[in-house]
């Protein structure tokens, strides 16, 4: 039994969502990551690509093997069937080190303001939450976190900066993330981890949708030693627990 | 080493198969040929499989030295290409030989062409199962970036070509100006004269269209008060940004979009619609989702069937080049 209401939307003659309630609710993006790993491993000579997001799991299938009606109606009787793992072990927290080095967290000083705190509260608030991904997207490595403590929660600038440095570790509104290339973005910028998140010829980022993230505060000298260590692949994301 | 070196870049030329799939949840965008009936034409009339990698190229093709021996075939746009100053046809198999020269005028319609090697194409390391080049991301293909002056790409000696003389198909410019769409995620969210908008067009498409997307000039749709939480992207998918612009989602897509999804192109009408010109309206038509899945499925079928029918007249006359031995023995007593 699922827990959850949900509905089959075609996305294209090759494609579908399956859509659960519109929110933003951990267990809720639990279920769907569970359902993405569960589908795609059922559904082999189907699926060619699934998308797993906020409250949408987006199926990709080749119509030579299927059409939307016969492979949504299997889809159902799966789905009706389907009973979730409770021995979930509901992902893996990483620790990512950051530098709020003003250099590097350029909009410190206004998201404190905004919380009418100073900076190194903001800091040690950014620093003691863990973050579930919600998804991965929409470049590699992007992982969109939440949820933000409400005080810090500053909303996007309202025109986005033409280019923002990798490794800038950000927030917008209740979400959280970091920007593995330079790209340009309207997140508020708070420090920078030393570490790679996307290289061209690994390109599979080390986390997935489903994961944890926690912030571990690093001063100058750990930036430059890490992202020395880093650059030679040496450096291993710490995992706090399994 | 056989290989082909690039004389003159064209524009856009890059390395593409069908794409990287399978890693979007990880973000990794799909990429591979933005009109992928195109390629997978290219690649049967080489007698290659339909993942083999092809040349992409936008609007003027490379020029190309071959270094070795083998069988090209162009389709895509009408990228008017010429081998050894003769023009050739389009969606036909040549052979090719060391020394030879293949160029292009620039395109007189289209906007992208394929060409594809026999011998199971271009070869470079796949990353992540596939040779595709995504040039935003320096992800794939040759050194993740198009292709320049002086490029050597490795390709395989192919001496043997059955039905030779039957690899070749009409080549004709796609007709008519209507696109074909099935309703999409959010169509429900706009309001009816949004979609009244939508439907009576017309729209073109813009300056602003690469292998991520198509921007639409055209009408300004009304745009729904809702926002939404992102979801995954699907190739086709017709965003409309706040500015109540079309967007038209294509290969180097991005894995998820938080605009609405008004509409999805199909799959049948994708490689019509990448060809467009741009200054030439063109009318979107609603058709039931069972339309379009028949629709694609008859683009399969026909590709299928002209693989078979090559196929099966190899042994007819005239015979292909297929003496693979008497080749290679002939060509070590020239080389010797």
């Amino acid at each position: 039994m699922i827990a959850y209401k949900y509905d089959f939307v075609p996305a294209g003659e090759q494609a579908l969502h399956i859509a659960f309630p519109e929110q933003i609710d951990v267990s809720e993006n639990q279920l769907i990551q569970e359902l993405a790993q569960q589908l795609q491993s059922r559904f082999i000579y189907e699926i060619t690509d699934i998308v797993p997001a906020y409250r949408t799991l987006t199926i990709s299938f080749d119509i030579r093997k299927t059409t939307y009606y016969e492979f949504s109606s299997k889809l159902k009787v799966f789905l009706t069937h389907y009973v979730p793992d409770t021995k979930n072990d509901h992902g893996r927290i990483f620790e990512v080190p950051v530098c709020y080095d003003p250099e590097f967290g350029i909009d410190l000083e206004d998201v404190a303001a905004f919380g009418n705190i100073s900076v190194e509260e903001l800091i040690k608030l950014h620093s003691a939450n863990n973050y579930f991904i919600y998804m991965m997207g929409f470049l590699p490595g992007f992982a969109f976190m939440g949820n933000v403590p409400d005080r810090i929660a500053m909303p996007r600038l309202s025109a986005p900066r033409a280019s923002i440095a990798p490794g800038s570790v950000a927030i917008a509104g209740k979400q959280a993330g970091m920007y593995p290339v330079d790209s340009p973005g309207g997140w508020r910028i708070l420090g920078r981890t030393p570490i790679t998140l996307y290289t061209p010829n690994n390109p599979l980022p080390p986390f997935q949708a489903g994961d944890w993230i926690k912030f571990s505060q690093i001063d100058r000298t750990d930036y430059s030693a890490i992202k020395e260590l880093d650059a030679h692949g040496e450096y291993q994301l710490k995992i706090i627990s399994e | 080493m056989p290989h082909i070196e690039i004389i003159n870049s064209g524009l856009a030329a890059t390395i593409q198969d069908l794409g990287r799939t399978g890693h979007q949840a990880k973000g990794i965008p799909v990429s591979g040929a933005i009109d992928q009936y195109s390629h997978r034409l290219a690649n049967i009339l080489v007698n290659n499989s339909e993942k083999s990698a092809t040349l992409e190229f936008s609007i003027l093709g490379p020029t190309i030295e071959f270094n070795v021996e083998t069988f090209i075939a162009i389709t895509g746009g009408d990228s008017a290409p010429i081998l050894n100053d003769s023009n050739i046809s389009l969606n036909t198999t040549y052979p090719v030989k060391k020394g030879d020269i293949l160029a292009f005028h620039p395109m007189k319609s289209g906007r992208f062409g394929y060409i594809a090697f026999a011998g199971n194409g271009l070869q470079v390391e796949p990353i992540l199962g596939s040779r595709s080049t995504n040039t935003r991301l320096n992800l794939g293909g040759y050194h993740g970036r198009a292709l320049a002056k002086g490029d050597c790409l490795t390709i395989d000696n192919c001496y043997q070509m059955p039905s030779l003389a039957n690899r070749s198909l009409p080549w004709s410019k796609p007709t008519g100006n209507s696109i074909r769409f099935i309703k999409g995620p959010q169509w429900n969210l706009f309001s009816e004269s949004a979609k009244q908008v939508f439907k009576d067009g017309p729209f073109t498409i813009s300056t602003q269209a690469d292998r991520m997307g198509f921007r639409l000039d055209g009408p300004t749709l009304e745009i729904p008060q809702k926002n939404m939480l992102s979801e995954g992207a699907v190739l086709g998918n017709i965003q409309i940004t706040r500015a109540g612009q079309p967007i038209v989602l294509l290969a180097d897509r991005q894995t998820a979009g938080g605009y609405p999804v008004i509409a999805t192109i199909i799959g049948a009408d994708l490689g019509k619609f990448v060809q467009f010109a741009s200054n030439s309206p063109l009318l979107f038509e609603e058709v039931s989702l069972k339309k379009a899945t028949a629709a694609l499925r008859s683009q399969y079928r026909f590709l299928g069937e002209l693989a078979d029918s090559i196929y099966q007249k190899r042994y007819q006359y005239p015979i292909g080049p297929i003496r693979k031995t008497s080749k290679k023995i002939e060509e070590m007593i020239f080389n010797s």
